[in-house]
């Protein structure tokens, strides 16, 4: 988790990443944001992230990130 | 005469939903659904006559693709359950690959039908312009098709329905009549929104019973279309026509007037034409999604897209930005550029491939025409110059102390993006590309203050009264969309009011339609804008 809001705060400081769940919905993170932060979370957590997981829910916040994470590694 | 060609026609208002909002209410819930799915046959068959035939044979096309990918799924993920570890990951592959041909073909039916009906015409005249530049005496016939109605809307949709069922965000539908239903539901077919399977065709085969408040709030959400049209667009159409046919006669003031009063007419136009839809669907019990957010609020043309169809905007991203930024080329580039270029400008180089696409299919889906084209670039030149001027235009409002969130600096961002959209109308209404560009120049270099002075402006198909409407019912859209920007929804609290209140609100809106709606001699109604893309 330390690792993504390492991500997160370099991609788009200045947001509270702990407690903001709206960070596609309130556009903290706009689609360039979008585009960084997937090839950083694939090179930091060695995953792929499919299109069809960008999706509001999975980006809202950085639990849900960190869930998303967690569930493509499981799937391997 | 009754008339049904539109949802502003009289037939339609008159006698065809309330027919329908009739029956609706006396049938039981599976008669609730033969009324929706019969009034929805109905109106394409009203507006497009024989076309119908598309509407049925796509269907079942769209049907039959998406339970063939089921069947695919189902079968790959059994197959995964029972193979050995080592040997999923090539199974995997194999099925991934079989599905993405059955999509493929599933997608080119789709929007084979739409690239030869609508642009075949476009493609083959620019062939015969090619031939001609050549010195070549060999053209071809350009064809002419009649289009089913909304075939665009239609498309998008269908096809958003396949993409998903594809990646599993929904399951293929074995319920031919739910999958019709949710494809023609008949107060969206024409122009919208473009909904998505698992937004609307479960709560549309739900079908509930008609409650009182729901008729109530989709009757209010329908008026207030009605004076959007009524009022406005239909009142704005006699300057706008004016000027666009013969603006060589006008001074590039008046030509500025007419792209203002173009975007107002288009956002009127259809946005009214939205609230009619989804009023319609509130009235039985539907919530459709939204297409408009007060646009004219945006501080930046992103957000103005964000604000304004959203629906077809979304569909954008989900199905062209995404998939092809997150392509396997794309993100190595991403990869790679935010190394070297620092993380505002490396994403930035595959965003701005990504969104050249979109951008070209938003201009083209819009009509086949370069005007079209060219609107579709003037927006992505303007996103492209908004990323790329942004670390600069960052700093610059520091070292000039200027509050981005101060209401004089949020002002001069809505005026500017107003402004900008404007521009951007005046080629998309002008009479092709050339007249555009010959409309802009006159209004950059022709522009005097006389026609205001001197009142000439009020001669070109508005009078000073027409003017005067207009501006009244822009100021009272403008109060309502200012308190629904600060979250005050006029409409719910009306609703809730006593009942001598409600009335005199409903009894003043009928009254302002009678009294200021731009019908009878000297007004032609324009037709649906957005029908016709």
């Amino acid at each position: 988790m330390e690792e993504l809001l390492t991500i997160l705060n370099e991609i788009q400081p200045d947001v509270d990443y702990l407690n903001c769940d709206e960070l596609i919905d309130g556009h903290y993170l706009d689609s360039l944001d979008i585009l960084s932060l997937v090839s950083e979370m694939e090179d930091a957590f060695d995953i792929t992230i499919p299109t069809v997981e960008i999706i509001p829910d999975n980006f809202n916040s950085a639990q849900r990130l960190w869930e998303m994470i967690q569930r493509l590694r499981e799937e391997g | 005469m009754l008339s049904f060609s539109s949802y502003f026609s009289s037939g339609y208002l008159a006698v065809y939903l309330p027919v329908c909002v009739l029956l609706y209410a006396l049938a039981g819930q599976r008669g609730r659904r033969v009324v929706l799915l019969l009034f929805s046959a109905v109106c394409f068959w009203a507006v497009s006559g024989k076309l119908i035939a598309y509407l049925l044979l796509s269907t079942l096309s769209i049907h039959h693709f998406g339970l063939w990918l089921s069947d695919v799924q189902d079968r790959s993920k059994a197959e995964l359950a029972a193979a050995p570890k080592e040997e999923r990951k090539a199974l995997r592959a194999r099925a991934q690959t079989h599905q993405r041909w059955i999509l493929a073909l599933g997608l080119s039916i789709q929007f084979g039908i739409l690239l030869v009906l609508k642009y075949s015409p476009f493609a083959v005249t620019n062939l015969n312009n090619l031939f001609s530049a050549l010195g070549l005496s060999y053209s071809l016939r350009v064809p002419r098709f009649l289009l089913p109605i909304g075939i665009s809307f239609y498309t998008m949709q269908a096809a958003s329905y396949l993409f998903d069922v594809y990646r599993q965000k929904c399951s293929a539908d074995r319920n031919l009549f739910r999958l019709a239903l949710f494809l023609g539901f008949f107060p969206q077919v024409m122009e919208g929104p473009i909904c998505r399977y698992g937004q609307t065709a479960h709560q549309l085969w739900e079908a509930p019973p008609l409650r009182y408040q729901n008729f109530m709030l989709g009757l209010q959400r329908m008026s207030y279309g009605l004076l959007k049209k009524m009022i406005i667009a239909d009142r704005l159409n006699l300057l706008i026509k004016n000027v666009f046919t013969h603006y060589e006669n006008y001074d590039g003031i008046a030509i500025a007037v007419a792209a203002v009063c173009y975007t107002i007419q288009l956002y009127m136009d259809f946005s009214g034409t939205m609230d009619l839809a989804v009023g319609a669907g509130q009235i039985f019990g539907f919530q459709l999604p939204e297409n408009f957010q007060r646009p004219f609020f945006s501080r930046t043309i992103p957000e103005f897209w964000q604000r304004w169809h959203i629906t077809l905007g979304t569909w954008f991203k989900d199905y062209i930005f995404y998939p092809l930024s997150m392509s396997k080329p794309l993100k190595k580039l991403t990869s790679k550029a935010r190394k070297r270029l620092g993380s505002h400008y490396g994403p930035l180089v595959a965003g701005t491939i990504a969104l050249f696409c979109v951008w070209v299919c938003n201009g083209l889906w819009h009509g086949s025409a370069w005007s079209y084209l060219f609107f579709g670039m003037y927006h992505f030149a303007l996103i492209l110059l908004g990323n790329l001027t942004q670390p600069v235009t960052d700093k610059l409002t520091g070292a000039l102390h200027i509050s981005r969130t101060s209401l004089p600096y949020r002002c001069f961002q809505i005026v500017r993006t107003g402004l900008l959209v404007c521009i951007g109308e005046l080629f998309f209404r002008a009479n092709g590309l050339r007249a555009g560009l010959a409309m802009f120049e006159r209004m950059v270099t022709a522009s005097t203050l006389e026609p205001l002075r001197n009142g000439t402006i009020f001669q070109i198909g508005m009078s000073r009264k027409d003017f005067f409407i207009v501006a009244l019912l822009l100021g009272a859209i403008f109060v309502i969309g200012l308190l629904q920007e600060r979250g005050i929804h006029l409409g719910t609290r009306l609703a809730q009011a006593l009942i001598p209140v409600r009335f005199v609100v409903y009894y003043g809106v009928i009254l302002a339609l009678i009294i200021f709606g731009a019908y009878g001699d000297g007004y032609v109604p324009v037709d649906p804008i957005y029908a016709g893309f």
